[in-house]
């Protein structure tokens, strides 16, 4: 059994995996191995992305779609959290939602954003309500999930002791669920930016994704590589960060 | 340690000789046996007991050639090369596959032997009604309570025919009755059998009643500190057995020795 | 939980899909009040009658079967690639080493993000297609295989070596059985992502497919035909979720959550 390496090896080997994969891609480009419409040297694409946030327009696009991702996802989690809880407490509203939701939740959500643009034009609305569209099942389905799991000896014991119903909400029931909750927040964050992305490269209307399709248009490679490197690291900042406050408040993992 | 030597060959069926066994641990590495010496004769049922953690299943697993070990380990005179159907293996926590049925988990080993198809599934066929479970053949583990699928591992282990078995604290994951019962169905196949048997357990009683030999392990690192060579009337039904004096005084001589060293593992413990 | 008697009927196949026809009639109620333009919202009426044209005529079956067919070939090439590199993630720690952060590192990326890459590299059509879905489908297989394969305990391991399984033999006698619950469980998740992956690809560019359908009728204002084939994507990505769910319990009758499974 070989033993467990520690996080600073970890870390040290991610940089080594991302440092040998740069260094392949440029000697790849520069060997002229691929045409640099197909494969741009690594240089290049920092250059262009350098270009890009100079000049204001990526920094531009990264802000519009994060801001209809996360308001999508806010707005998915209040609907989503408020459902799933409902859902738990009352078994008629379980009996009402549970269908719509077991049928809708394996369909690819982008299929309906046609629907969305039908209705809310291509700017932002529509792009907001998609993502909430498509975030809220997960986030639904989590919180019934733990809502439902709450210890029942807790909820009687809060109700011997005279609490009232939404006080129980708030003091039992939502700490006791929410590590779990929050873990299909974490999941549907990457949901939120996936179908913020999505929506703008099939719609149009501005953000990352369309700016994306638009130098995928005119073939300007290092712009591409540029933008689809951007989203990377900011996916792979943004579940870092969840993480983050994720241990920062221990309570909010494991068997609570 | 006297070394009890084979009537036939004049070799013991197991040595274990000079036996170590280091861990790497959090600062230091950690020694789970130090040169442990023991010779195991063909037929013979040895216990081996002490406090917890003091290396006595580590033992085992060397022996079974799951780990390796400094010193040396020999079965009928030759160096082990890891695990075997030789040495038959028995986990306190079942390891049936839970994919197969009970006859498939027993047939299992049969079937990487070189018997026809229906010698095979007539030995299945017999262990299966040997440890009790006509019927259940084709259930799934899952479907089993803790006793029952003890006794598929049991058969599953036994339908290779090893020449030794190796039990690793195997009733200890079960209630007290099913126990007494399991306990029982051990020693007959024992008797009926006789092959050589190394059994890992902390329950003294358990120990005495189904031995003729107990070893006694030290607190970490383990060693072998005392011996106890048991010679009771297995003939007697368990209710007179337990109540009688010649079982008694060799449990509680057995149970003190157990107990001085399970005091010096607490008085090590809290010294560190 | 029980409930009384009388509620039994609600909770049986049938009676569950009582909201949903509910639904419907309340939708069917809205449109024909007129409350809401009947182009913005097509009654369930309509867009039944537009479902019958469009199942009758070959558009819709050529179509998504263009569909299915990229989503099943990346599926299976992702699935399978997927399940070797947890195995290869999980037998070896010098290539779990490097492998890790590289497959920690894709899970933040949308794979859709990828799809105007692939249409530089590949131009539009299957390839791009079948690329993205291949690429999406990786990560849930390979991090699923890994946990299964990783996660079988050590006993059971020992055990087997013990009854005389040879080292060759582990993987397929006891590694890859031990994992196939988790293995189940990933293809789920890749199944659907199969779905989005293809159908996005197809309404980015494609000149083919039931995304394209979907997006083409939008733009021409067939609206009644633009929800049918909507409703035929959930239908098909319904049904095939169930299906996968029945093979699932078929293979797994022996694993513990047995009696569990078949909830969403």
């Amino acid at each position: 059994m070989e033993k467990e390496p520690g996080k600073r090896a970890l870390q040290i080997r991610s940089v080594i995996s991302v440092l040998v994969i740069v260094v392949l891609w440029e000697a790849a480009a520069r060997a002229g191995l691929a045409s640099p419409l197909f494969l741009p040297a690594f240089t290049a694409v920092v250059a262009e992305w350098w270009t890009v946030c100079a000049d204001g327009s990526l920094p531009s696009d990264l802000l519009t779609s994060l801001f209809r991702a996360f308001a999508g996802l806010f707005a998915a989690t209040l609907v989503g959290v408020g459902l799933g809880i409902a859902m738990a407490r009352s078994r008629l509203v379980h009996w009402i939602f549970d269908p719509v939701i077991a049928l809708a939740f394996p369909s690819p959500k982008i299929a309906f954003l046609p629907i969305f643009i039908l209705w809310f034009g291509i700017y932002s609305t529509s792009k907001i309500l998609l993502v909430a569209f498509a975030c809220v099942f997960p986030i639904v389905i989590g919180t019934y999930a733990a809502a439902s799991a709450v210890n029942r000896v807790w909820i009687w014991s809060a109700y011997s002791l005279g609490t009232s119903n939404l006080t129980l909400l708030f003091r039992v029931v939502l700490p006791a669920a929410w590590p779990r909750i929050f873990a299909a927040l974490r999941v549907a964050l990457p949901v939120s930016l996936i179908t913020t992305f999505t929506a703008e490269m099939v719609g149009g209307g501005g953000g990352m994704g369309a700016s994306l399709m638009y130098s995928q248009r005119f073939f300007e490679s290092p712009t591409v590589f540029a933008y689809i490197l951007t989203m990377l690291v900011v996916g792979l900042l943004l579940d870092a960060m969840m993480l983050r406050i994720q241990t920062a408040f221990p309570a909010w993992h494991g068997n609570a | 340690m006297r070394a009890v030597t084979d009537e036939t060959t004049g070799v013991p069926k197991i040595q274990i000789q000079a036996v170590s066994k280091s861990y790497p641990g959090d600062k230091s590495p950690v020694l789970a046996l130090r040169a442990v010496d023991m010779s195991i004769s063909e037929g013979e049922f040895v216990s081996i007991v002490g406090p917890s953690g003091c290396g006595k299943s580590t033992l085992l697993y060397v022996l079974g050639g799951f780990l390796e070990a400094d010193g040396k380990v020999l079965v009928d005179g030759k160096a082990i090369r890891g695990p075997g159907t030789d040495r038959g293996v028995v986990f306190q926590e079942y390891a049936l596959f839970p994919w197969l049925t009970v006859r498939n988990n027993i047939l299992y080993g049969l079937e990487r032997g070189a018997l026809a198809p229906e010698e095979r599934t007539r030995i299945a066929d017999r262990l299966i009604g040997v440890i009790g479970l006509k019927g259940f053949e084709d259930r799934y583990p899952r479907e089993l309570s803790g006793g029952m699928k003890q006794r598929v591992a049991i058969a599953r282990t036994l339908a290779c025919d090893p020449a030794i078995l190796l039990l690793d604290e195997p009733f200890g994951a079960l209630d007290a009755q099913t126990r007494e019962v399991m306990q029982d169905e051990l020693l007959r196949i024992w008797l009926e059998t006789r092959k050589t048997v190394l059994m890992i357990t902390h329950d003294v009683n358990e120990a005495v009643y189904l031995s003729n030999r107990i070893c006694v392990m030290s607190a970490r690192p383990g060693q072998i500190v005392e011996e106890f060579k048991i010679d009771l009337d297995r003939t007697i039904p368990r209710e007179k057995l337990f109540l009688s004096d010649a079982f008694n005084k060799t449990r509680n001589e057995v149970w003190i020795s157990v107990r001085q060293q399970a005091l010096a593992a607490e008085r090590l413990n809290a010294g560190v | 939980m029980q409930g009384s008697d009388r509620y039994a009927v609600f909770r049986s196949p049938v009676g569950r899909m009582i909201p949903l026809v509910a639904m419907g009639l309340i939708w069917q109620a809205i449109s024909a009040t007129k409350l809401v333009d009947p182009s913005f919202l097509p009654s369930p009426v309509r867009i039944g009658h537009a479902m019958v044209d469009l199942l009758t005529g070959r558009e819709i079956r050529d179509n998504l079967f263009v569909t299915l067919a990229r989503a099943a070939i990346g599926l299976a090439l992702g699935s399978a690639a997927g399940v070797w590199l947890g195995l290869m993630m999980a037998r070896s720690p010098t290539f779990r080493a490097y492998a890790a952060p590289i497959v920690g590192g894709t899970y933040s990326l949308p794979k859709s993000a990828l799809i105007p890459l692939f249409i530089l590299w590949f131009g539009i059509g299957t390839a791009t297609t079948v690329c993205a879905v291949f690429l999406a489908c990786l990560l849930p297989m390979v991090v699923n295989t890994f946990q299964g394969v990783a996660s079988t305990p050590r006993v059971l391991v020992w055990g087997a070596q013990a009854l005389g399984t040879r080292p060759r033999e582990m993987l397929w006698q006891v590694f890859l059985p031990h994992a196939l619950p988790d293995i189940f469980t990933g293809l789920r998740v890749a199944l659907g992502f199969s779905f989005v992956l293809a159908i996005s690809s197809e309404m980015i560019a494609s000149t083919n497919g039931i995304g394209k359908l979907i997006f083409m009728y939008g733009e021409n204002g067939a609206y009644d035909y633009m929800f049918a084939a909507i409703a035929c994507v959930v239908v098909v990505a319904f049904v095939t979720d169930r299906l996968l769910l029945l093979l699932t319990r078929k293979c797994l009758r022996w694993h513990e959550s047995a009696t569990e499974r078949g909830a969403a």
